[in-house]
């Protein structure tokens, strides 16, 4: 009798723990190991080689940059899709500027997201329009934009900036980025404050916060570290065709969701989501590819394990509308 | 004399993680009983109900009902069986008419070919309304054209026109006027005279008495024991829920204090279209100032202008130095707080922590040089959600989890915190229980001693003559109505200013 208890009360104690926030937390985590395990296998060990690892890393540094800005939109429960479509328009600014002197290219680079993401939040703030509505909106625009100056042919960058190809300039900025962004979410009240506005933004309105400045900012936040990343993009491409950035959005989407962020955002956000998130769709990516499937079945598959995560990890008590 | 058994709950049992929210609990009710069931917040009464009512899966035991043994899985399941609901908060849904919320789940007379006749629906829903009296309200219109009152109306209707075996009632009568309660007493009349049951929750013991035929007291999940209503008084009933004696002194006993002359906010011409109408008063330091009225009235929205929360607001509001206030931090940066009678939406974020929840209006003063450090947080709301006395896991642990007084608890901790020298509470004990409710009364008495100023708004005129130093009653938006403390100050004297 007390043995069976015994065992009932194991069982409960393991479906308290599946159904937990514990392991919703750890998910993440598992299903890299898992991914990299799998793959691993799949390629008998040919994802791990030094050269591949590399390539994997110079695949990495524009979109953690862009996620981290992104994260604090997320963080809100808005969405931004305009990140594609800003590191285009940003790109094709940075390669103008480069010609006259590359730190006035960053600063373009960086005033160009800014803007963009200046707009977005106004809207959103304003009009009280709902995020994806918006930036689906202005990523047609700025997709256009972006078209109209690429039909004809590439724009080129100067040869000083594409010269900046060098790692350990790309890996600065990306932990620097990480790092002022991880210490802003952790140690001030932006942090308290996205995610106040995530869990509850009547709430958090009524608890003092400056509900309408966070939205804006975080909007802004997000199109400017997209118009830093811009910079890195072109020294690593060297001329901006039509397609730049094409998908970037998604991507980060994918990316955010996977390393464990709840679409919902709110409290239950973690800083930790934008590297492991970022670092699994990359070996996920070159995996896919070094197993030689076709882009199409590429999209296929992470599709699937893009619907697997939201159904594990999404926070059905926090369910309500995108904003 | 035995009447019929209608219904037999058996080892009822629920567990949510590691709390055990119904214990074992065993309950006959019997056709024709009108039977209530009482209990603290979190005693695990609608728990109970929401188990039999489809909307929780039953952690263990058995309902039998009429000797069928029940296998519910969701609301709509229940109705078929005879067992229907009236939720404590907005159980309507917003977007349908009138006729689709009266039908919801139960369409299908009226679909022809899956094609659904609405001119049929709103007739039948129309003649629905019409027979309980509510022909003012039309099946066919938007059911957002009406306000939270006549939306619980539709609600009753709703959940009685199919005469359901069982018809459970929770809280109900909390968001009622007193036309919508004696409402509500008549249909609970008219099931027991069917021979058909009523479970009545509900906090307002001395409505409990004078409606129920027999009082069932869960305490911690526990069933306690079941009495006739007849035989036992309020104070036996306090006694049977919380475990021990409650004092007499549940009010403040004092009169005659006189109010300070020192004003510390002034309120001038205040005027929010469509809510209220020129309002002006003064609050006076370490008072405790009254505001009453229908729930309609206005005083709410006044709690609201204070804060700064109202979206477009005329006239002014300033402190004794001049300060105008005019948004929400400006309030609070000058020590101004406000708890909503719509609690889980602005008073407090359910899907965060009871840290979080604590610390956020107190962030600024915890910040050293723009820097928070996470200890100190939660240094900070552990010493007040413990002063509250929270009954909680830890301070990690989600304000969702939560129940109603305990929520209160951590909203009055934030202010504690942030040590704030006007309060405005609006609806402070609205859904809690006695034992809660007597510590929030102390706490206000404790707080006006050290010379803060409280705005008290509230539907319970009982509370507001008992805590009061002075009394506004509102009519459409306007003050219609002032009273200073006085022993002799009756019921009767505020509502006749009140209607």
């Amino acid at each position: 009798m007390e043995k069976t208890n015994n065992r009932d009360n194991q069982q409960s104690r393991l479906r308290a723990f599946l159904a937990g926030d514990t392991f919703k937390a750890l998910l993440p985590l598992i299903g890299f190991a898992i991914i990299i395990i799998v793959l691993n296998i799949m390629t008998q060990g040919r994802i791990l080689t030094p050269k591949k690892l590399r390539l994997l890393l110079s695949s990495i540094y524009s979109p953690t940059i862009v996620a981290t800005g992104v994260f604090f939109v997320m963080t809100l429960g808005s969405i931004d899709f305009t990140e594609g479509s800003t590191l285009g328009v940003a790109s094709l600014v940075v390669s103008a500027l480069s010609f006259i002197n590359v730190p006035l290219a960053i600063l373009g680079g960086i005033l160009c997201g800014t803007a963009i993401g200046a707009i977005n939040g106004f809207f959103h703030v304003k009009f009280k329009l709902q995020s994806f509505i918006v930036t689906i909106c202005t990523m047609y625009l700025f997709r256009g934009v972006c078209a109209y100056f690429t039909t004809e042919t590439a724009v080129p960058a100067s040869a000083d900036i594409r010269a900046l190809d060098i790692d350990g300039l790309k890996i600065g900025i990306t932990v620097a980025v990480l790092l002022v962004a991880w210490f802003l979410f952790r140690f001030t009240r932006i942090g308290n404050d996205v995610k106040a506005v995530g869990s509850g933004e009547t709430a958090a309105r009524f608890s003092g916060v400056h509900t309408d400045r966070v939205k804006f900012l975080a909007f802004v936040a997000a199109g400017a570290l997209t118009g830093l990343a811009a910079f890195v993009n072109v020294i690593k491409v060297g001329s901006i065709t039509a397609t730049a950035g094409n998908q970037l959005e998604t991507q980060i989407l994918i990316s955010l969701v996977l390393g464990g962020l709840p679409i919902t955002g709110g409290a239950k956000v973690r800083f930790s989501n934008i590297i492991v998130g970022t670092l699994m769709y990359a070996v996920l990516n070159s995996g896919l590819a070094i197993l030689g499937y076709d882009p199409q079945t590429q999209q296929l598959i992470k599709g699937v394990i893009f619907l697997i995560f939201v159904a594990l990890t999404i926070d059905r008590k926090a369910l309500k509308v995108i904003k | 004399m035995d009447k019929k058994t209608l219904l037999v709950a058996e080892h009822i049992d629920k567990r949510f993680g590691t709390t055990h929210a119904v214990n074992d609990v065993s309950i006959n009710i019997a056709a024709g009983e009108v039977r209530a069931l009482i209990g603290e917040n979190g005693s695990g009464k609608s728990t109970f109900c929401q188990m039999l009512c489809g909307i929780y899966t039953i952690g263990g035991g058995t309902f039998t009902l009429d000797g069928k043994e029940l296998h519910i899985k969701n609301q709509v399941e229940a109705n078929d069986e005879g067992i229907s609901i009236i939720v404590q908060e907005m159980g309507t849904l917003s977007g349908l008419t009138v006729a689709e919320n009266i039908y919801l789940g139960h369409e299908a007379p009226f679909m022809h070919m899956g094609v659904k006749d609405t001119r049929a629906m709103n007739r039948e829903a129309q003649k629905l309304l019409d027979e309980y009296g509510f022909g003012r309200i039309k099946a066919g219109a938007m059911i957002d054209n009406y306000n939270f009152e006549d939306r619980k109306l539709v609600e009753i209707v709703k959940a009685t026109y199919m005469k359901p075996k069982i018809l459970v009632i929770d809280e109900t009568t909390t968001a009622l006027s007193q036309n919508g309660r004696l409402e509500l007493y008549k249909i609970m009349d008219a099931v027991r005279a069917d021979g058909r049951s009523v479970i009545f929750i509900s906090h307002d013991l001395g409505e409990v008495l004078t409606h129920s035929d027999t009082v069932s007291i869960l305490r911690d999940g526990e069933y306690i024991d079941t009495v006739n209503s007849a035989d036992v008084t309020e104070d036996d009933l306090k006694r049977l829920m919380v475990g021990r004696e409650i004092g007499s002194a549940y009010y403040r006993t004092d009169y005659g204090t006189p109010i300070s002359g020192e004003v510390v906010l002034s309120v001038r011409g205040v005027t929010v279209p469509g809510e209220i109408e020129d309002v002006s008063f003064d609050l006076h330091r370490g008072e405790i100032l009254g505001f009453g009225g229908l729930s309609e009235c206005g005083m709410h929205e006044v709690g609201k202008a204070i804060f700064g929360a109202s979206w477009d607001r005329k006239g002014s509001v300033t402190l004794a130095d001049g300060t105008a206030i005019n948004s929400i931090p400006t309030a609070i940066k000058h020590s101004i707080a406000y708890t909503s009678k719509d609690r889980d939406n602005e008073s407090i974020i359910i899907n965060e922590s009871i840290r979080n929840n604590v610390v956020l209006p107190s962030l600024d003063d915890l910040a050293s040089h723009g820097l928070l450090s996470g200890g100190k947080l939660t240094r900070f709301a552990r010493e007040h959600a413990e002063g509250m006395q929270t009954k909680m896991q830890g301070v990690g642990q989600f304000v969702s989890d939560l129940s109603g007084g305990n929520k209160q608890k951590v909203v009055l901790a934030r202010w504690i915190g942030k040590d704030s020298d006007i309060l405005v509470l609006d609806s402070p004990t609205r859904g809690i229980d006695v034992k809660v409710k007597q510590a929030i009364y102390a706490l206000m008495a404790d707080m006006q001693k050290r010379g803060k100023s409280i705005i008290m708004i509230s539907e319970e005129i009982p509370e507001l003559l008992g805590m009061s130093d002075r009394i506004f009653v509102m009519k459409d938006g306007r003050i219609n109505g002032e009273f200073m403390r006085d022993p002799s100050l009756s019921e009767e004297d505020l509502i006749a200013k009140m209607v």
